[in-house]
């Protein structure tokens, strides 16, 4: 796996100095390699992002209903018997 | 396509006089977090609040948490009397606000924001300074876990004078 290289603007994120915003966020437990990562991105790419991470929740979070929903019809249907 | 694009799409195709706000926003800007609505505010002149009755009815919305047969009729008199609603709709949660806590009407949200071109749509964007402000006052959980992060963002844009979005 290729080591990420960053640049010194991102590094003042990601090796924060004592004192500032970035080193309140880090210590509140934000991963700020990640928000360096958005950050590298448009604004398009990064509501896109979201958005396929929305849909893709979304369509879990159907699966798991059917999921649950069948489990619940064949213990139903078993009881018949 | 998905729900934010449906969403920014749909509020394009009605002309609604709108910026986006809150966790789309927040993510427009940098921000890691997730969400799973769309929020705006709107501008409440007459004819923007008839368009955005018209947007939401033809995208079927209802308000979220109310019983099925709860007598609610969405147009623009309704749209008058309320401020904040919060919406299902087809293509997903839809949160339209009067006002944002912390910055104010739509006029405050339009000063400062930025039009910013999310999947082909040009779409006006809550400051970051505004953003901040209005997490900051909404005080919620989920406002708070936000906020350190947007204000890293924030403090380096400064440090580095970044302008572009």
């Amino acid at each position: 796996m290729d080591k990420v290289v960053y640049t010194e603007q991102e590094r003042w994120l990601i090796e924060p100095k004592p004192g500032t915003a970035a080193a309140r966020a880090r210590d509140f437990g934000i991963d700020l390699s990640l928000t360096v990562s958005n950050l590298r991105l448009t604004p398009h790419e990064r509501v896109k992002q979201l958005d396929e991470f929305q849909h893709e929740m979304r369509v879990l979070r159907q699966a798991v209903l059917q999921s649950k929903q069948n489990g619940r019809n064949r213990s139903e249907s078993k009881a018949v018997r | 396509m998905a729900e934010i694009a449906q969403s920014l799409k749909l509020f394009a195709d009605f002309r609604i006089d709108c910026v986006v706000v809150g966790g789309v926003a927040a993510g427009a800007r940098g921000s890691s977090q997730v969400t799973f609505d769309v929020d705006v505010c709107y501008s409440r002149e007459a004819d923007n609040l008839t368009r955005l009755a018209n947007a939401l009815r033809s995208v079927n919305a209802t308000l979220r948490g109310a019983p099925k047969d709860f007598p609610f009729l969405l147009d623009e008199e309704t749209l008058r009397r309320g401020l904040n609603f919060t919406f299902d709709t087809d293509i997903g949660k839809i949160d339209i606000l009067g006002e944002v806590q912390g910055v104010g009407s739509f006029e405050q949200c339009f000063k400062d924001s930025n039009e910013l071109e999310l999947f082909g749509i040009p779409c006006r964007v809550i400051s970051l300074e505004n953003l901040i402000a209005a997490k900051r006052s909404a005080g919620r959980p989920k406002d708070l876990v936000a906020l350190p992060e947007l204000e890293a963002i924030l403090e380096h844009r400064r440090q580095h004078n970044i302008t572009k979005p």
